[in-house]
């Protein structure tokens, strides 16, 4: 019985090639989302450890007020290997274009120096020389051989970047903000001379880097048993710099999640749609099939397993583009690291992705599929048509104001209630997306020239590619949508015909319900897509200061889009189908 | 008298699998104002074909259809809806009712598609429901009505508009000879206020009850019997709808 099962099934995707695409696509759009956030973080673990290791990066990293601190925290029990303290200080640093405040430490290389700065290009600062972190530099456009001015109240220097370099424990500029400079011991004591205001900070390796954690805070409780102000302390393990390191993914994976989820709820409805359409052309057949002994819980198997083969094909596919593309997100991350990031291509994301995308395919196919097969076996071989909607919204349809065209469109319309409902919660989820993507460009616009954006760049890139595809997966349901009601609908379209519609009239009943709905559901859109998109911009970054909606222009275009696309996609099948003979369409089945 | 509906030469020829087969082979035909027609045959013997050809229904592959002086072979699609929301009615054996809309929304439909506002609309169409002896079926659906109450349906939404003629394609063959017998005295009672009327059907006991009698056979005029002389009628102007 199962043979026969899943040979139901495949023929099922072979007759039913534009669903089964529609299908694979937009399940493979959601696979693939999940795997990029899953691989992105993933792509740049290794360029940290090398970055790491090459810096003979410090387990635990503590920020203290005086030298005599420092030296308290690498006497304690568990350190391994300690390095010089190294004296910091804050300053301001000026360009003829800008002035940033910036953090200048003390150049300490050597290769015993734990947490020692990395070159990645020019030398070492010597003496009139400074030399800037890579993302701090890239950032303000600051090259090898240009002039700055670093100073404090108490003094300043004129300096020469003479190099580039990183460090396992700085995260990327501006999120990271001061960005980080090296300078000589004399440019700092130049700068500042008062070594009150300088700052400590003291890198230790431990026996057991596991230990991490519990080192920082029995560190922390020897310095206020020493009476070292709070205020003045910071401890980082050797994780917390790498989450820091990494955290540059974090708008990125936040957006893949969104997306995810929105996705997700598109391919429910999309697939909901064409799996309840595909149940009701063949309510027939699977009367016959009830007939010949099928359990309704076999008939819906069938769905189930279509559903399930077209998934797993999907989810292979989204593997398949997801992984490769993860290192492209993770790059701006590799601006502090050393190396590029990796393909991870980690197996346990595609059983995850797997798990999520299947589900949800399964349970739309068998939530649309169970109505069809609840029908007896007479119902359902006297293949039925639907029913007039009788709900309060069906009768305002045919309100005096509505022209008669549009109101035959639209009772109609509701009285494939449930579909309509998924085309325009499809819509609408389409819309908001749009909205989230003007958004993120009206506050991208917004900032000023000159300041730093610590959005990366590949940032809108993603959001305007996943728009596209949502967009495109939208539309296509639409017309896939439209074919499917021209194709139920032959006959009416004969008797309308008969009765005295003309093929325009005809045509306006169904593009005029089409865009009715999609013009609510774009309207419905817009709020949501504002509460989503201010959502985001507060997980991202904290709050929603700086955030801005797009302008009320570019929101109107939504609907406006939107009824265009309608218009086209649903016209040409209306009227390829008003073509049809009048007597023709009236034996149509 | 004047002919209202005529068929000059008319010939279909249907493409199947590749293979031309010969539905109508050049059926000359006249149907007077007020006339009964009925028009029989055996299966395959082109009733349905000239009775689509003769409602505009269809395109002929050759010969001409005229209807109330004006050739409708050569009329547009909309053209032709025009002249079929005013003119004709039709009643199918399959009742070919609108699935989505109730059954007074389906006889309301042509009254709205010539101008009637939608109150008058829907009293005309109450009004005729009530004639035909299903006034309390306004909100049933199609599907929720036995053959003859959507039968009756779907001859009210024919008769609607005063059309001048009713063309009816086995409006019996799908009911009970009492509801069928109930049908045809409906139809005969559209003739009777001077409607013209052209039925198609397989049953002898039906057609005796026309003036007129055309049987086909292979896709030609076989035999043509008149059973009595077609009524009085009123003119055909004061039968139209108001446009």
């Amino acid at each position: 019985m199962t043979g026969m099962l899943l040979k139901l099934a495949f023929a099922g995707i072979r007759t039913r090639l534009l669903a089964s695409v529609l299908t694979v696509t937009i399940a493979a759009a959601a696979a693939a989302t999940i795997v990029l956030g899953l691989e992105v973080r993933s792509s740049g673990v290794d360029p940290w450890e090398r970055t790491f290791a090459a810096a003979n990066g410090a387990h635990v990293l503590a920020y203290v007020p005086t030298r005599a601190d420092a030296n308290l925290i690498a006497g304690l029990p568990g350190v391994s290997d300690r390095g010089e303290p190294t004296p910091l200080l804050n300053a301001t640093m000026t360009t003829p274009q800008r002035s940033e405040p910036i953090q200048v430490a003390a150049w300490t290389t050597g290769t015993t120096q734990v947490n020692r700065p990395v070159p990645t290009a020019g030398s070492a600062p010597g003496p009139g020389g400074i030399v800037f972190e890579r993302s701090l530099a890239d950032a303000l456009g600051l090259r090898i051989g240009a002039h700055v001015s670093v100073s404090t109240p108490e003094g300043s220097a004129e300096l020469r970047v003479r190099g580039i370099a990183i460090s396992s424990a700085q995260a990327r500029y501006p999120r990271s903000n001061p960005g980080l400079a090296w300078v000589t011991d004399a440019v700092l004591k130049h700068i500042e001379p008062d070594r009150g205001h300088w700052r400590w900070m003291q890198a230790v390796r431990l026996d057991d880097p596991a230990a991490a954690a519990p080192f920082a805070a029995r560190a922390a409780a020897r310095l206020r048993a020493a009476a070292v102000a709070d205020s003045g302390v910071s401890l980082e393990t050797w994780q917390q710099q790498r989450d820091s390191a990494l955290l540059d993914v974090q708008p990125t994976q936040l957006v893949l999640t969104t997306f995810a989820i929105l996705l997700l709820a598109v391919a429910f409805f999309v697939v909901a749609i064409l799996v309840s359409a595909r149940a009701s052309q063949q309510r027939r057949v699977i009367g016959l099939l009830k007939a010949a002994g099928l359990t309704p819980r076999q008939v819906g198997a069938v769905f189930a397993l279509e559903s399930l083969a077209l998934g797993l094909l999907a989810t292979a596919l989204g593997f398949a583009l997801g992984a490769p593309l993860a290192p492209r997100l993770a790059a701006p991350s590799a601006e502090t690291l050393l190396g590029s990031p990796t393909i991870a291509m980690n197996r346990w994301h595609i059983l995850i992705a797997s798990c999520v995308v299947l589900p949800v395919l399964l349970a739309s196919a068998l939530m649309s599929s169970r109505r069809s097969a609840r029908f007896t076996v007479v119902e359902a071989i006297h293949t039925g048509d639907a029913s007039p909607a009788r709900s309060l919204l069906a009768r305002a349809a045919i309100r005096p104001f509505l022209p008669m065209p549009l109101a035959l469109g639209l009772k109609d319309l509701l009285a494939r209630g449930r579909r309509a409902l998924l085309l325009a919660g499809a819509i609408t989820l389409t819309g908001a997306v749009v909205v989230i993507a003007l958004s993120l460009k009206a506050t991208l616009g917004a900032q000023p020239a000159t300041e730093v954006s610590d959005v990366p760049d590949e940032l809108p890139l993603l959001v305007y590619t996943l728009d596209a595809v949502l967009l495109v997966i939208t539309v296509t349901t639409l017309v896939a949508v439209a074919l499917l009601s021209v194709r139920e609908r032959i006959r009416d379209y004969g008797i309308f015909k008969a009765i005295g519609l003309t093929p325009a009239q005809i045509t306006s009943t169904l593009v005029g319900a089409h865009a009715a709905l999609a013009l609510v559901a774009t309207l419905v859109s817009i709020p949501i897509g504002i509460v989503l998109y201010l959502g985001l911009y507060a997980a991202a970054s904290g709050n929603t200061t700086g955030a801005v909606i797009a302008p009320w222009p570019w929101l109107a275009l939504i609907p406006i889009g939107t009824l265009v696309l309608v218009v086209a996609a649903v016209g040409l099948p209306a009227r390829l189908a008003t073509r049809i003979r009048t007597a023709e369409a009236l034996r149509f089945e | 008298m004047t002919a209202v509906l005529e068929a000059r030469s008319l010939a279909k020829t249907y493409e199947t699998g590749g293979a031309k087969v010969l539905g109508l082979r050049g059926v000359d035909l006249s149907i007077e104002r007020g006339e009964f027609v009925a028009i029989m045959g055996p299966s395959g013997s082109g009733k349905s074909t000239l009775l689509n050809l003769l409602a505009g229904l269809d395109r002929p592959t050759a010969g001409e259809v005229w209807l109330d002086g004006v050739r409708i072979d050569e009329l547009s699609e909309a053209g032709l809806a025009r002249l079929r929301r005013r003119k004709l009615g039709f009643v199918f054996q399959f009742f070919n009712l609108v699935p989505t809309l109730s059954a007074i929304e389906n006889v309301e439909l042509p009254l709205l598609l010539v101008g009637r506002t939608r109150r008058q609309a829907r009293t005309s169409a109450a009004e005729l429901m009530r004639d035909l002896g299903i006034p309390d079926k306004h909100d049933a659906a199609p599907a929720e009505l036995s053959g003859g109450q959507q039968q009756r349906i779907a001859l009210a939404r024919a008769l609607a508009n005063k059309p001048a003629i009713v063309l009816a394609d086995e409006p019996t063959g799908n009911l009970d000879s009492t509801t069928a017998r109930g049908v045809l005295r409906l139809l005969r009672r559209a003739r009777d206020r001077g409607q013209t009327l052209l039925l198609v059907t397989h049953d002898a006991s039906v057609a005796s009850t026309a003036d007129r009698v055309i049987t086909l056979r292979d896709g030609l005029v076989a035999d043509e019997t008149a059973l009595r002389a077609a009524r009085q009628v009123t003119p055909l102007l004061e039968l139209e709808a108001p446009s």
